[in-house]
């Protein structure tokens, strides 16, 4: 039987090394995909694991089980990400359209799909690029995630209401941003 | 709509509650589910909300994990260093290494300050002349913050100059059966422990962009410093990837170029752009 992810925290707190590769291998493909989800390209998804990973070892003494394990990482990982997006923002000051390629459409959709599909896509990663960390990753944790407000709001350090109100913010932002290809009042 | 005139229409931040299936009051449910005009304004939110889809998240191929093992296992004894002493250490040479360079570097300082010449003298110090001197000599003479900021722009200008030659001759590399990274690889094991100790430094003066741009270069270098000596095509391709998705090598450049004229400069007084 396979150990639990506390049983592994125990034996890493211990000097195990091997119990933490074992939690790297159970935890590192989910903690990539919730990084690509927010950082929107694999290399940055990639360092945000490798960074929470190490986070996540040097404060292994403050891991109380009061969360799981996945979730406890998983605040840690949205954090890395967060810290990412700022300093790029601050460093770079604008939209790498190298970094959004993955927001382009399938190929195999029609010529007119693929106009209006690459303008909407192109309009949502702007109007996603527009929003602060914390409205984006609420969004992208509710949205694409179906995560319930209150894991979001434990990830974010937030209360419910708080939490709700960065997700009502995010989508009030993206609304109006989009409202040129919805024609849906704001 | 008479069916709902005893309650108020829904507000916008009850429609994206109600769109995301969240938890409401029994009277915004019949309310909802009676009049019209809410009815309608839901679906028009949902129109928008619908047609923000997640781009497609690529999956990470079979050795991922194995990999990320790889690139975090050597970092865990220095992991436990930092976080306790209670653990065995291992020999700390490479950080004593980056250590000295940096103290040569403050003591080089303060030669320059005592002759003036700074930026030629900071070329010409030898590492095991300046400790000498440095023994000789009362540390808080004289050294003034620029001469301090100068020296350690020529320093970390050194550095990037090392860093950028390793990335460009790995990109210029073509992917062509086993190639041999030997030397790279040792270099990028040598410029990573003296880039951690610069961009702790970095942070510590609160030079932010020149510690972001450090942080980038870091994984960069433990990729090169953790291949393998004989790199396949897909190795070398996988590197070179690296190394274009993140722009690295111009950003160095930028940097560089920043660097050189702060350091040409005759009084550094203007530490805004990427500075250390």
């Amino acid at each position: 039987m396979q150990p639990s992810d506390n049983e592994l925290v125990e034996l890493v707190r211990g000097g195990d090394d091997d119990a933490f590769r074992q939690l790297v291998e159970r935890h590192s493909r989910p903690l990539f995909r919730s990084a690509y989800r927010i950082t929107g390209n694999s290399a940055d998804a990639d360092d945000v694991v490798q960074e929470t990973f190490l986070r996540s070892y040097r404060g292994l003494t403050s891991y109380d089980s009061r969360a799981t394990f996945a979730t406890w990482l998983h605040r840690i990982a949205i954090n890395c990400a967060l810290d990412l997006i700022d300093s790029r923002r601050r460093r770079e000051g604008r939209i790498d359209a190298g970094e959004d390629l993955s927001l382009l459409p399938s190929p195999a959709a029609s010529p007119d799909r693929v106009v209006l599909g690459t303008e909407m896509q192109r309009a949502i990663a702007a109007a996603m690029d527009a929003l602060t960390g914390n409205e984006r990753t609420a969004f992208v944790l509710r949205h694409f995630e179906g995560m319930p407000l209150e894991d979001i709001g434990q990830i974010l350090g937030t209360r419910l209401n708080a939490t709700k109100n960065t997700v009502f913010r995010a989508v009030r932002k993206l609304r109006h941003q989009l409202q040129p290809f919805t024609g849906s009042p704001t | 709509m008479n069916d709902h005139l005893n309650h108020d229409h829904l507000n916008q931040d009850e429609f994206i509650l109600a769109y995301y299936g969240e938890p409401a009051p029994d009277a915004n449910r019949d309310h909802l589910a009676s009049c019209a005009d809410c009815s309608a304004e839901l679906a028009r939110l949902a129109a928008v909300l619908d047609r923000v889809e997640a781009g497609e998240t690529p999956e990470p191929d079979a050795g991922y994990e194995s990999r990320m093992w790889q690139r975090l296992e050597w970092r865990l004894p220095a992991e436990r260093r930092a976080a306790g002493p209670a653990t065995p250490r291992r020999p700390l040479t490479r950080w004593l290494a980056a250590a000295a360079a940096l103290a040569v570097a403050f003591l080089a300082g303060i030669l320059i300050s005592r002759s003036e010449r700074v930026s030629q003298q900071v070329a010409a110090v030898k590492p095991a002349a300046a400790t000498q001197t440095a023994t000789a000599t009362p540390v808080s003479t004289g050294i003034t913050d620029q001469q301090r900021d100068r020296i350690l722009l020529v320093v970390v200008g050194d550095h990037i100059d090392d860093s950028e030659r390793v990335l460009v001759e790995l990109t210029n590399l073509t992917p062509n059966g086993k190639t041999d990274i030997t030397s790279e690889r040792e270099r990028a094991e040598d410029l990573l422990a003296s880039n951690r100790l610069y961009r702790r430094t970095a942070l510590d003066r609160g030079e932010e962009q020149m510690a972001t741009l450090l942080d980038e270069l870091e994984p960069v270098l433990l990729q090169i410093a953790h291949a393998p000596a004989q790199v396949s095509p897909e190795e070398l391709r996988s590197i070179q990837k690296r190394v274009e998705a993140k722009g690295i090598v111009f950003k160095l450049r930028v940097v560089r170029a920043d660097v050189r004229n702060d350091t040409r400069a005759p009084a550094v007084h203007h530490l805004q752009q990427p500075t250390i």
